[in-house]
């Protein structure tokens, strides 16, 4: 299959997390034809007909817009490969609460020209989306996962089920609950196998809002544990900017 | 007539850049180099930012250097607190940064520069053209991974690594598996630098002025930053030696040191704090002809030499670490206070620096990074340019095909260098 990856407004880390499936890489570029791989590739090609365009990254400027249309015309399949490219991820932590010109005048100062920069959003903010990778980075068995149901004509599975779940079973001391740590296990996407805290460390979040988050409930837990309102928004929009804080299903 | 000729996207390398070489006649006129990835704002995100927080949010900048981003921040917090850590949390992260030169020097030799050297598009022709040479590659890759996923908790943007200590101790087992699989790459280390020592055949560069940390008790790390013509400043004074200018075709700022181009990296490294392993040192004194005294394309082999003395020097951490034990050490209680902290290490690619000021309540009131990739920046900029003059009357296509290739040489990251601080 044809395949192109790239990256918008991003670190690179998702696409460096598939270099980094060291041990299945020669059978995976056995399975793609890399036609588009800036990172990985010279001589790349964007005006032919892709079977899937895997993209990581938030949209941030007009470049970023203008190659996300052309992949988005260009292939049948797109993948929102990451956290920033399916919620908009760090670059758009403080979407709701400064603007992007304060953001670029603090950055570039007041008598420079500023680069062409808006709010980072994610890509179905743009485009429609078929299929979807979550993580800061993903996962390596998800990224297995993805380019062979790729090959196989179909879309990755979706996961369900928050990191509690999986921390559960790991049978990992709760830090939520049994030492009062700010931790966003109960709302955020599983898959990682509840990586951070099992080395004792609380979840930060990354793969974004699980669904049917039960998140009143998380901040009201958060709240009677002493957290400040303050606190508790500013790192649950460390990943994606905006919450509905009242959600209770 | 004067035309221009343009390489966009630059490729097999971390971000997004294009060049561009203005001609009249055959003359070659100047060159830009444009760095244009989307700007974003690390430093002006950071404010207002808890100081555990700014760790985790900033080794998010770049995922090849996520590790030495977020030890040297770690660095810089503490710094502003005045936090000691345990013996085997210093160790442990100087594992971790050994651990990124393995797996970034091994990504950026074996997959972004052999294909020049065996004339591929890139690692997926590689794996049909060379598979085992791939494979060897990719097998000192995966040791270095292995400790960063072991003692990092994660690859990429790691987690296990943090304020005053560590969230878990290596235990026994883990620690032997990753002497074996150090002892099983080691051979392979210790012979990349035949591969990366063949001569470029371009002209002879401008002579690079060097920067690079003088070693501290932790190597790797470092409080006083130093040129090779031996003019030196410690690193809280940095804002005063290192000087940037915003450039109208880019999104990183041109540094200057010391009214320098300096040039960061591994072949600085090399000419500047060679403390290196036995057989590292061998190596590095077998090749001293080809890197002492010599321009950036020598870059590759001192990269080459680094990822041997890396593989061992990780070996006798862990060694150390075994014989140390796990020891919990409760991480330290930090009390904010207003001030000021920074912190320096010697990424893959050269020196990062990062500062940070706080409020008393441990509030981020201000974030400023220099990367190596943009302490390159002028330095990459006037190569290429005495590399395009050089080549003039050449076709246009082996023309840029070199100027790629010496772009490869300096390794740049991008995204890395994007991250522009106040003026």
């Amino acid at each position: 299959m044809k395949v192109a990856i790239t990256g918008l407004t991003a670190c690179s880390g998702c696409q460096l997390t598939l270099l980094n499936c060291e041990d299945e890489l020669p059978e995976l570029l056995a399975l793609c034809e890399l036609v588009y791989f800036p990172l990985a590739e010279s001589g790349n090609v964007l005006d032919v007909q892709f079977d899937a365009a895997i993209v990581e990254g938030a949209v941030s400027t007009p470049k970023d817009l203008e190659l996300l249309f052309k992949l988005r015309n260009a292939s049948s399949v797109l993948v929102a490969y990451g956290t920033c490219a399916l919620f908009g991820g760090v670059a758009a932590m403080n979407n709701t609460t400064s603007a992007r010109t304060d953001l670029l005048h603090t950055v570039f100062g007041d008598a420079q020209k500023m680069p062409d920069s808006f709010a980072p959003a994610p890509l179905h903010n743009y485009v429609s989306v078929d299929a979807a990778v979550t993580g800061c980075p993903p996962e390596k068995q998800e990224i297995l996962e993805m380019v062979a149901a790729l090959a196989a004509g179909t879309t990755p599975p979706t996961r369900s089920y928050p990191v509690c779940t999986e921390c559960r079973s790991r049978e990992n001391l709760c830090l939520l609950l049994e030492k009062k740590e700010l931790c966003l296990g109960p709302v955020v996407q599983g898959g990682c196998n509840a990586r951070c805290p099992a080395t004792g460390i609380v979840c930060e979040g990354c793969r974004g809002p699980v669904r049917e988050a039960n998140v009143a409930q998380e901040l009201e837990l958060l709240l009677e544990r002493g957290f400040g309102r303050d606190e508790i928004e500013r790192r649950m929009s460390r990943f994606k900017p905006e919450w509905n804080y009242g959600q209770r299903r | 007539m004067g035309s221009v000729v343009e390489i966009a996207p630059l490729t097999r390398l971390e971000g997004h850049g294009r060049l561009r070489v203005y001609r009249e006649g055959g003359r070659v006129e100047r060159i830009e180099l444009q760095f244009v990835d989307s700007p974003r704002l690390f430093e002006a995100l950071l404010v207002g930012k808890g100081f555990a927080e700014v760790p985790e949010i900033v080794c998010r900048i770049c995922a090849l250097c996520s590790t030495v981003h977020k030890v040297t921040a770690l660095l810089a917090v503490e710094d502003t607190f005045g936090v000691e850590v345990s013996e085997v949390t210093a160790l442990t992260r100087e594992l971790v940064l050994q651990a990124g030169m393995i797996q970034d020097h091994a990504l950026h030799l074996y997959c972004l520069v052999l294909p020049d050297l065996l004339g591929v598009r890139g690692v997926a022709e590689l794996a049909r053209v060379a598979p085992e040479l791939l494979k060897t590659g990719l097998a000192i890759k995966k040791a270095g991974n292995m400790i960063l996923e072991t003692a990092g908790g994660r690859l990429i943007h790691p987690v296990n690594i943090c304020l005053g200590g560590l969230g878990r101790c290596l235990n026994k087992k883990e620690l032997t598996r990753l002497r074996d699989e150090l002892h099983k790459v080691l051979p392979a280390a210790q012979e990349a630098h035949r591969l990366f020592s063949t001569p470029f055949p371009f002209p002879e560069l401008p002579k690079p002025d060097f920067l690079a940390l003088q070693p501290s008790e932790r190597p790797l790390a470092g409080r006083l930053c130093q040129m090779a013509d031996g003019s030196s400043f410690p690193l809280p004074e940095y804002r005063q030696h290192i000087k940037e200018t915003v450039l109208d075709y880019s999104n990183a700022k041109l540094s200057r040191v010391l009214g320098k181009e300096a040039t960061v990296g591994a072949q600085a490294r090399l000419h500047l704090a060679p403390d290196l392993e036995p057989f590292a040192a061998q190596l590095f004194s077998a090749h001293r002809h080809e890197l002492i005294g010599k321009d950036m394309r020598g870059n590759n082999l001192a990269q080459a030499i680094e990822m041997c003395h890396a593989t061992e020097r990780a070996l006798s951490l862990v060694d150390r670490l075994i014989e140390l034990g796990p020891q919990r050490a409760e991480a330290p209680q930090i009390h904010p206070r207003a001030g000021t902290g920074c912190g320096a290490c010697e990424a893959p690619r050269g020196t990062l620096i990062h500062s940070y000021s706080f409020d008393p309540q441990g509030i981020c009131t201000r974030a400023d990074v220099i990367t190596p990739t943009a302490l390159n920046q002028g330095a990459l900029a006037r190569d290429l340019f005495a590399l395009a003059r050089g080549m003039e009357g050449e076709e246009t296509n082996r023309m840029t095909t070199a100027l790629e290739r010496l772009i490869r040489c300096y390794d740049p990251c991008i995204s890395c260098s994007v991250h522009i601080l106040s003026l």
